[in-house]
């Protein structure tokens, strides 16, 4: 039977997100191709992951190995190499992570399979895929074609998927041994480090939580602060409150301010005048909350809720509290 | 014929323009032109990068290239703003008279710090009552026991409070007729006693370049401060305009289209009846019109400073460039606040700045009027 | 420290209107503004940074046309040594993988101890020559590199992971990294350096200088090929979320925690 083969990604004892977009959105072209789906575990210690992982694909692929604790490429390349080798994928899917591009070029090449990087979409076509990819930094898509014969490898665009729930699997854990030696490595896993904190940099942050005039008054901004503190963000703003010295002109988002491009930007009481907006369109989510049905924030926000700031952001605050929680 | 920018020429102003972007804080700016300071730590990278003298000899601190390439430079600085391109381009004011007439050390003593970062230098020309017109002069200079000792006042001296050395021009010889056979240019060193500066202020733009009115009390100055042969000054300053204004007149096409780059941006963001700025008609051919008047002073600019560099000196041609470059600019800069209506006016949104230090470009070295003398004399001719 | 530095440029998009071409296969070019990418940026004042600390020469390398020459000389006028630029109409169409073994053949032909790439490109974005270019020469690689730090040897580079951690790796070299942004400052193009520039060449190596066949490369070496481009579908507007407000809060919830929002 034909096979897709994903690859499980973990860090510190954890699987990440990825993993799960790249699982589903596997078992979904597997079901377009009538094949099976398995993820490809590797590690030390990671049986519990594995049985995490085992309802959602026909079969884990569990390598454990002493020398598979942190992620190194030199590692994963020798495991997976023998792996894809011996169990013929016709499929191999990896995210397009700091792991999977430090991983998927190098195997790719060893294994003269096709490769194709950073994918939005990917569709069946025949015995290829029809993949969509972005150029330009995302200004423009592109349909793109696998020009020679399988089997492939295709990376995957982090939260460029969604994980769709279905029917749990049996599955099977699959232990397979590792082809590991002692010889030494050309590449040695350290450490992990946090990287330093600085002074807050808007243009860096991922999330932001922007407050505009609906603020109405300096006092009311912790209540937005406390919400970006929540969600590990920075706290921004729209150009009034900077004029009217409630915030450093530093956290300014807009033409007279830092343009900014983190992954989530939750505009609050921002009416999204075209002076603010293009320094946000590069935000990669915008969910904004005005009390105005009109706002014309709501034209390039991706969600919007029209509600008074006063009393739908502590309601948000709080069952953030709760489900961060469970 | 060949419209072509070498390869090298098309680095050099690349190199600006990625300095400019880079270098030029927009907050720092504004705060700047508020208090009327002078980018100083801007200078001092500048200089570092060779962007200060490069048309010097390497011999005296340069690159070596020629006017063209600096106006390359000039317009890539202004264009990012204007009031920092002038400040910026503007600290080597008058180096050229050392260059073109003094002696080996004296270029060396003050140009290579030039290029450094280390001095500045200005040109002591006008008088208060004589702007444009310098033939000749009530400043005086009169050899006294060794020395030159000058008395007088020049004013609108650009650099005036910063500068680190002065190219004075006095009259020497009071009774020759015409006066400007008795003139001279004379260096003269900040600090020297007598020597008083006045910070004219405030004024319309250019307010991060200090202007001053300086008084000479009894200056002394060792004859060997005198710059190239004795009575020829007016003769100097004259062929030196005829480089000066090939620098404003980029100065101008910079800011014409720094202020045009704005405008543009503005018009093809800003929506207005449910269109953008840009799908109406009057918005189409008012950047139609801007652009043609730029490409046509650009033309005229490089013209002028491709003439220059081909030793090819056409004072016509130069005041051509400086008053059609400064026309423009102030048009242009006129235009785009027009284009952001109520924006426009706004200091924060820029171009109200650029139409400000624009002005400036139909004054100082030369009034568009004296420039428009210059032209209309090498058509005409002498007229008996 | 001999150290080659693969470079491309590319036409700078963050800001510009950005209009697909007649062909269907490619933006409109003219009008744009061409630069070094930004990734590779940095990569070469890492590579003079390094020089300048351990002596050495720094090579770039750039495949593409004439205009690329422009790129060069700026790395060359930054502070690099030498430039080589791979040329033949057998190159057209390269996938990343394609690019990476004509890349691998010109760094084959130079001495090195290091060669940077950048993590990406900002016009096709593979992120994926650096580690494909190290597999086909056989040496090393670590990607995403945000800090180095030369040993005897070998280096100890950080890798900038997802939420602000990095990794610490020692790789031994020769070896191929891939720098990220941010990595270090880069410097101004200097007038001193256009001028030592303008005195030097520029090599240029086609296939048969390469140890290459014409079908290695350009799209009949490739493994994919672009079809046709479009722009990306328009938003209609935000998607309202209503109901309670305790709903909507979880509603948030579920987008913040899939779009990356809590961290």
């Amino acid at each position: 039977m034909k096979k897709i083969i994903a690859l499980a990604e973990h860090r510190q004892g954890e699987l990440r997100d990825i993993t799960w977009e790249v699982l589903s959105k596997g078992r979904q072209l597997a079901e377009g191709m009538g094949a099976e789906v398995e993820v490809a575990l590797l590690g030390k210690g990671v049986k519990k992951l594995a049985e995490a992982l085992k309802p959602k694909a026909n079969r884990v692929l569990l390598v454990e190995d002493d020398r598979l604790e942190a992620f190194n490429s030199e590692t994963y390349q020798k495991v997976l190499t023998q792996l894809i080798t011996e169990r013929k994928p016709s499929l191999t899917l990896i995210g397009h992570t700091a792991m999977g591009m430090d991983i998927a070029p190098a195997l790719a090449v060893q294994l003269k399979m096709p490769l194709a990087t950073d994918c939005i979409g990917v569709d069946v076509a025949g015995e290829s895929f029809a993949l969509t990819r972005q150029l330009y930094g995302g200004k423009v898509n592109a349909a793109v074609s696998f020009r020679k014969n399988g089997p492939y490898m295709i990376t995957l665009r982090s939260g460029g998927f969604p994980v769709v729930e279905k029917e749990a699997f049996p599955g099977e854990i699959v232990s397979i041994p590792s082809p590991l030696t002692d010889e030494g490595l050309a590449k040695r896993f350290l450490q992990y480090v946090e990287a330093a904190v600085g002074e807050v940099d808007i243009t860096q942050a991922d999330v932001l939580v922007s407050v505009g005039r609906g603020i109405k008054e300096a006092e009311n901004i912790p209540l937005v602060k406390e919400l970006a503190d929540m969600l590990g963000g920075a706290l921004s703003c729209s150009r009034p409150v900077v004029d009217k010295k409630w915030l450093p002109k530093d956290r300014q988002v807009g033409t007279s301010g830092k343009t900014v491009k983190p992954k989530v930007y939750v505009a609050i009481g921002i009416s999204g005048a075209f002076q603010h907006v293009a320094g946000m369109k590069g935000a990669g989510t915008v969910i904004a909350i005005n009390k105005d049905p009109k706002a014309p924030i709501f034209s390039v926000a991706n969600y919007g809720i029209v509600a008074d700031l006063f009393k739908f952001v502590p309601v948000l605050k709080e069952k953030l509290k709760e489900l961060k929680k469970s | 014929m060949n419209f072509e920018l070498t390869g090298e020429q098309k680095d050099i102003q690349k190199a600006a323009r990625e300095f400019a972007q880079g270098e030029f804080d927009k907050e720092k700016i504004l705060e700047w032109e508020q208090n009327h300071t002078f980018p100083r730590e801007l200078w001092k990278k500048a200089c570092k990068l060779g962007f200060v003298g490069i048309h010097f000899p390497e011999e005296y601190g340069g690159q070596g290239y020629g006017i063209t390439e600096n106006a390359l430079i000039v317009e890539e600085l202004c264009r990012r703003d204007s009031g920092v391109g002038i400040a910026l381009s503007l600290v080597d004011f008058s180096s050229e008279v050392v260059l073109r007439f003094g002696t080996h050390e004296q270029k060396k003593k003050y140009l290579i710090p030039v290029t450094k970062g280390e001095f500045i230098s200005a040109g002591a020309y006008t008088e208060p009552d004589h702007g444009s017109d310098i033939t000749a002069m009530a400043t005086t200079a009169v050899k006294q026991g060794g020395a030159f000792v000058i008395n007088g006042t020049k004013t609108f001296i650009t650099n005036g409070s910063l500068a680190d050395f002065f190219v004075v021009l006095c009259q020497t010889d009071p009774g020759v007729k015409p006066p400007y056979r008795g003139q001279c240019t004379i260096l003269v060193e900040k600090g020297a006693k007598g020597l008083e500066a006045t910070e004219i202020m405030p004024k319309m733009g250019i307010r991060m370049t200090s202007t001053v009115e300086l008084s000479f009390n009894d200056v002394r100055v060792p004859l060997t401060h005198l710059l190239g042969e004795e009575n020829k000054g007016f003769y100097q300053v004259l062929e030196f305009f005829d480089e000066s204004r090939i620098e404003i007149a980029a100065q101008a096409l910079g800011i014409a289209q720094g202020a045009f780059d704005r405008a543009l941006d503005y018009a093809k963001q800003r929506e207005q009846f449910g269109k953008k700025l840009a799908d109406f008609q009057i918005t189409q051919h008012k950047l139609a019109d801007m652009a043609t008047k730029i490409e046509t002073a650009r033309l005229l600019v490089y013209k002028a400073a491709w003439n220059y560099d081909q030793k090819r000196i056409d004072p016509k041609l130069t005041s051509m460039a400086k008053m059609f470059a400064g026309k423009t600019a102030v048009e242009v800069a006129d235009e785009a606040i027009q284009i952001f209506g109520g924006y426009g006016y706004i200091t924060e949104y820029e171009v109200e700045r650029f139409y400000r230090d624009a002005k400036i470009t139909e004054i100082y070295e030369g009034t568009k009027e004296i420039q428009k003398n210059t032209i209309a004399s090498a058509l005409i001719g002498k007229l008996n | 420290m001999n150290i080659i530095v693969c470079v491309k440029r590319v036409p700078e998009t963050a800001d510009a209107d950005v209009v697909i071409d007649k062909s269907g296969k490619d933006i409109e070019r003219s009008g744009l503004v061409f630069d070094l990418n930004e990734w590779d940026n940095y990569a070469i004042e890492e590579a003079i940074m390094l020089k300048e600390k351990m002596g050495g020469t720094v090579t770039v390398i750039s495949m593409g046309g004439e205009d690329s020459n422009e790129s060069l000389r700026k790395c060359m006028a930054m502070g690099a040594d030498d430039a080589v630029r791979l040329t033949d109409p057998a190159f057209v169409g390269s996938d990343g993988f394609a690019t990476a073994k004509a890349l691998a053949e010109a760094v084959r032909k130079i001495p090195h101890d290091l060669v940077f790439a950048g993590v990406q490109a900002e016009d096709d974005g593979f992120g994926q020559v650096g580690v494909a270019l190290a597999e086909i020469l056989g040496i090393p690689h670590v990607s995403l590199v945000n800090s180095l730090e030369v040993q005897e040897k070998k280096m100890k580079v950080h890798r900038e992971l997802e939420g602000g951690l990095e990794e610490v790796v020692e790789v031994d070299l020769p070896a191929v990294l891939t720098i990220q942004t941010g990595i270090n400052q880069p410097r101004y193009v200097s007038i001193m350096g256009i001028r030592k520039v303008a005195k030097k060449e520029i090599k240029t190596f086609g296939v048969s200088d390469l140890n290459l066949k014409p079908e290695d490369v350009g799209l009949s070496g490739s493994y994919i090929q672009l079809e046709k481009i479009f722009l990306p579908p328009v938003g209609e507007g935000a998607q309202m979320l209503e109901g309670k407000p305790e709903d909507i809060a979880s509603k948030v919830f579920d987008i913040l925690k899939d779009k990356g929002g809590l961290t």
